[in-house]
C-alpha cells in the first residue's frame, strides 16, 4: 500500500512536467495549425538559456527564469515573423518540414555553443527530502508542481481573458473575418508561438533544476509531448493536463508492478489505444477550421 | 539563384583539391558518437585519439609518414556508424579503424570492416560476444562486463562487506551485460540478490525506481550507467533518503560527474578501468598533455581513445606497410605500455593486462581503494586481484 502511494504520487508529479512540457506544442497547434517538431529544442534551449543565466550570470532562478522568458519569447516572435510566416496558408507539410530543419538547426547551435556536457541548474529552493507520512518527495518537486499549475493558470487567463487571447482565438476560427474585424493576425501568430514557446522554455529551465538537462534533451521531450498531445486531443488545454497525467500515473504503476526498463512502451500503447478508439482524443471540440 | 547553385560546387572542388595531396599521409578513420545521448563520451574518446595522434605525428608519425585522423559522427547507432564505416573505407580509404563505442553500433560495423578486410579496434564497446564472432580483423582494447566483473566482485565484498545487493542497469546491452556479470560474480561470492532492473537512455526520474530499490531491503546497490544517467540517478537516491553503498560502472570517476553530481557523489563507488590518479608516470605524462590540450583531467573515455589509437598505430608501424594482414599481424603483436597498465591481445583480439580500479569519491576527489589487473581470460588459473 505504501508503495502504491508512492508509485502514484512520483506518476503525478512526472504527470504534471508531462503536462507543462506539451502544453505550448498543443497551443500552437490549437490555434496556428502548426505541428510544431522544434518543439522540445525550445524546451531544451530554455534550459540552456536558464543555465547561462543562473551559472554564466550569476542570477538567481527568479530572475534567471524572468531574463529566459523575455528571451525565448523574442526567439518566438522572431521564428514565427521571420520562418513560419513564410509557409502560413500553405498546407501542413511545409511547416512540419520547417520545423524540422528548426529542430536540427537548434541542436547542432547549441551543440557547438555549449558542447555536450550536462547541465545543472541551481533551484530556488533545496532538494531535501519532504515526508508526506509514507510519501517521499523534495522540497523542490512540490515547488516545480505548484509552478507547473501557474504556469497553465496563466497560459489559461491569457486565452480566455485577455485582448489578445480574444484575438488568438477569433484568428483560429476565421482569419479573414479576424482581419475584416480590424485584427493584426501577423501579430496575433508571432505572439501565439511566442506564448507556446515561452511556455516549452519555462519547462526546460524548471525540469532543469529539478534533472539537468543537455542539448540532446529535446527529442524525448518532444516524443512524449505528442504522447500527451495526441492521447489529450490536440489544442485542448484540459486535455494536455489530464493527459499528461495519465501518462505520468501509467507509466509510474507500470515501472512500479512490470519492470522500469520497459516503461517507454507505455507511450506508444496510448497513442495506438487513443487512435483507435478516440482519434481525436480524450478532449478534442472536433472543430475544423472554416 | 546561380550564386547558390554554383556554392556547393564550389565548395566540393575546394574540398577536393584539399584531399588530393593526402596521398602521403597514413589514414586512420574514427567512428564515435559527437552527437546524441552519449555525445558526451564519445567527444571525449575523439579528444584523447586526436591527442595520441598529435604527439605521434610530433615523434615523426608512422612509416615516416604524417596520421591523418578522420572522424565520423556515428551517433552509436548501428545504422549511422555502418554509414560512417562505408564512408571511411570507400571514399577516405583509411587504412584501418577504430571505434564505433555502443557494442551494438561495433557489432553492425564489425561485418563492413570484414567485408572490405579492414582492421578494426574498438576501445569502449564491452559487450562479451563480440570478440566470439570468429572476425579476424576485429580487435577489442578495453575490458568486457564480464572480465571487469570478475576482477572487481572480490574487491567489492572484501572493501564493502556487502550482504545483499540490488542491481540497476541502462537499458542497453552493455547496462544489461554489465548487471549480469556483477550479479553472476557476486552471487558465486555468496552475496544475495535484491533486485535487477534497467532504465531507458535519457531517462529523468528514477522515483519509481528508487521506490521499489527502498522496498528491496537491500545494503548496497550497484549501478551501471553514463556521465548524464549515472549523475541524475545517484542524486535523486541521495534526495529520496535511501542510504545504501553505491557503487557503479561506466565513466564515474570523472571531474565532471562529480562537479554535475555535486554533493550527491560523495562516497559513491566506481569500478573504473581508469581513473586519472592512477599512479604511474606513464600516467603523469599523459594527464599533463591532456590536461594541458582540453584544461580538464581525462576521463575513462579519453584514455580509451588515447590507447586505441596509439594500439594501432604502433600496429601499423610494425606491419611495415597499409597492408591489412600484416596491421593485424601487428596488432596481435601488441605490447603496448598505456597509462593505465600494459596491453596484449588474446588469439580472439581481447585486450588484457591492463589495470582497473576501484575508486571512492571523498571530498569531490577519486580515492584509488585498490587496483586490480584484467587477466587473460585464455589462460588457465587466472588470479585476479594483485
Amino acid at each position: 500500500m505504501d508503495m502504491l502511494l508512492q508509485f502514484v504520487a512520483n506518476g503525478l508529479v512526472s504527470g504534471a512536467f508531462y503536462a507543462l512540457s506539451a502544453l505550448g506544442l498543443t497551443l500552437i497547434f490549437g490555434l496556428m495549425r502548426v505541428v510544431n517538431f522544434a518543439h522540445g529544442e525550445l524546451y531544451m534551449l530554455g534550459g540552456v538559456m536558464g543555465w547561462l543565466a543562473t551559472t554564466v550570470l550569476g542570477l538567481n532562478f527568479f530572475a534567471g527564469l524572468a531574463l529566459t522568458l523575455a528571451v525565448m519569447g523574442a526567439c518566438g516572435w522572431l521564428v514565427d515573423r521571420f520562418l513560419i510566416e513564410r509557409v502560413r496558408d500553405q498546407g501542413e507539410e511545409p511547416s512540419i518540414l520547417l520545423t524540422i530543419g528548426l529542430s536540427i538547426f537548434l541542436t547542432n547551435t547549441a551543440l557547438l555553443l555549449v558542447g555536450t556536457a550536462p547541465l545543472t541548474i541551481e533551484g530556488p529552493l533545496p532538494n531535501k527530502p519532504v515526508f508526506l507520512g509514507p510519501v517521499v518527495l523534495t522540497e523542490l518537486r512540490v515547488f516545480a508542481v505548484a509552478a507547473c499549475a501557474v504556469l497553465i493558470l496563466a497560459a489559461h487567463l491569457v486565452i480566455r481573458h485577455t485582448r489578445l487571447g480574444r484575438a488568438m482565438r477569433a484568428t483560429f476560427q476565421d482569419p479573414m473575418a479576424a482581419r475584416l474585424a480590424g485584427i493584426n493576425t501577423a501579430r496575433v501568430y508571432a505572439s501565439t508561438f511566442a506564448l507556446g514557446t515561452m511556455l516549452a522554455a519555462s519547462a526546460g529551465m524548471l525540469l532543469g533544476s529539478i534533472y539537468s538537462t543537455h542539448v540532446s534533451a529535446g527529442g524525448l521531450v518532444s516524443l512524449k509531448a505528442f504522447v500527451v498531445v495526441i492521447l489529450g486531443g490536440m489544442g485542448s488545454f484540459a486535455g494536455a493536463i489530464v493527459g499528461g497525467l495519465i501518462l505520468g500515473v501509467a507509466e509510474a504503476l507500470w515501472g512500479g508492478y512490470i519492470s522500469t526498463g520497459t516503461v517507454d512502451i507505455i507511450g506508444f500503447i496510448i497513442v495506438i489505444l487513443t487512435l483507435i478508439f478516440k482519434p481525436y482524443g480524450l478532449f478534442s471540440t472536433q472543430v475544423e477550421r472554416a | 539563384m546561380r550564386k547558390l547553385i554554383l556554392a556547393p560546387i564550389m565548395a566540393t572542388a575546394v574540398l577536393a583539391s584539399a584531399a588530393a595531396p593526402a596521398q602521403d599521409t597514413v589514414k586512420i578513420g574514427l567512428i564515435q558518437p559527437l552527437t546524441g545521448s552519449v555525445a558526451y563520451n564519445g567527444t571525449a574518446d575523439a579528444n584523447g585519439a586526436r591527442l595520441a595522434v598529435k604527439e605521434r605525428n610530433a615523434a615523426g608519425g608512422v612509416l615516416g609518414k604524417q596520421v591523418e585522423l578522420i572522424i565520423e559522427d556515428g551517433q552509436c547507432s548501428p545504422a549511422n556508424s555502418v554509414n560512417a564505416a562505408e564512408k571511411l573505407i570507400q571514399r577516405d580509404r583509411v587504412v584501418a579503424l577504430v571505434g564505433a563505442f555502443c557494442s551494438s553500433a561495433t557489432s553492425a560495423v564489425m561485418p563492413v570492416a570484414r567485408k572490405y578486410k579492414t582492421p578494426f579496434l574498438t576501445g569502449v564497446s564491452s559487450e562479451a560476444s563480440l570478440t566470439e564472432k570468429g572476425n579476424p580483423y576485429f580487435f577489442r582494447s578495453a575490458e568486457t562486463d564480464a572480465l571487469l566483473g570478475k576482477a572487481f566482485s572480490r574487491l567489492i565484498v572484501d572493501n564493502l562487506g556487502l550482504k545483499k545487493v540490488a542491481y540497476i542497469g541502462v537499458n542497453d546491452d552493455w547496462g544489461r551485460g554489465s548487471a549480469k556479470a556483477f550479479e553472476q560474480e557476486l552471487s558465486s561470492h555468496g552475496v544475495e540478490t535484491a533486485m535487477i532492473e534497467y532504465f531507458n537512455h535519457g531517462a529523468t526520474d528514477f522515483y519509481t525506481l528508487l521506490t521499489k530499490l527502498r522496498g528491496s531491503g537491500a545494503d548496497g546497490v550497484f549501478v551501471a550507467a553514463e556521465t548524464q544517467d549515472g549523475s541524475t540517478l545517484v542524486k535523486q537516491i541521495k534526495q529520496f533518503g535511501i542510504d545504501m553503498d553505491v557503487f557503479g560502472v561506466g565513466s564515474w570517476a570523472t571531474s565532471d560527474f562529480i562537479k554535475i553530481t555535486g554533493d550527491a557523489a560523495e562516497g559513491i563507488y566506481a569500478a573504473v578501468p581508469y581513473v586519472s590518479n592512477l599512479p604511474g608516470e606513464r600516467n603523469e605524462r599523459f594527464v599533463k598533455d591532456y590536461s594541458a590540450a582540453y584544461d580538464h583531467a581525462p576521463g575513462k573515455y579519453a584514455a580509451a581513445g588515447y590507447n586505441s589509437l596509439n594500439i594501432m598505430m604502433d600496429a601499423i608501424d610494425r606491419a611495415g606497410g597499409t597492408d591489412a594482414g600484416a596491421i593485424v599481424d601487428g596488432l596481435h603483436a601488441t605490447d603496448y605500455q598505456a597509462p593505465n597498465g600494459r596491453y596484449r591481445f588474446t588469439r580472439t583480439g581481447q585486450g588484457y593486462g591492463f589495470d582497473a580500479a576501484l575508486v571512492q569519491i571523498r571530498d569531490g576527489h577519486t580515492d584509488v581503494v585498490a587496483t586490480t589487473r584484467i587477466a587473460d581470460p585464455q589462460a588457465d588459473g587466472a588470479k585476479d586481484g594483485q
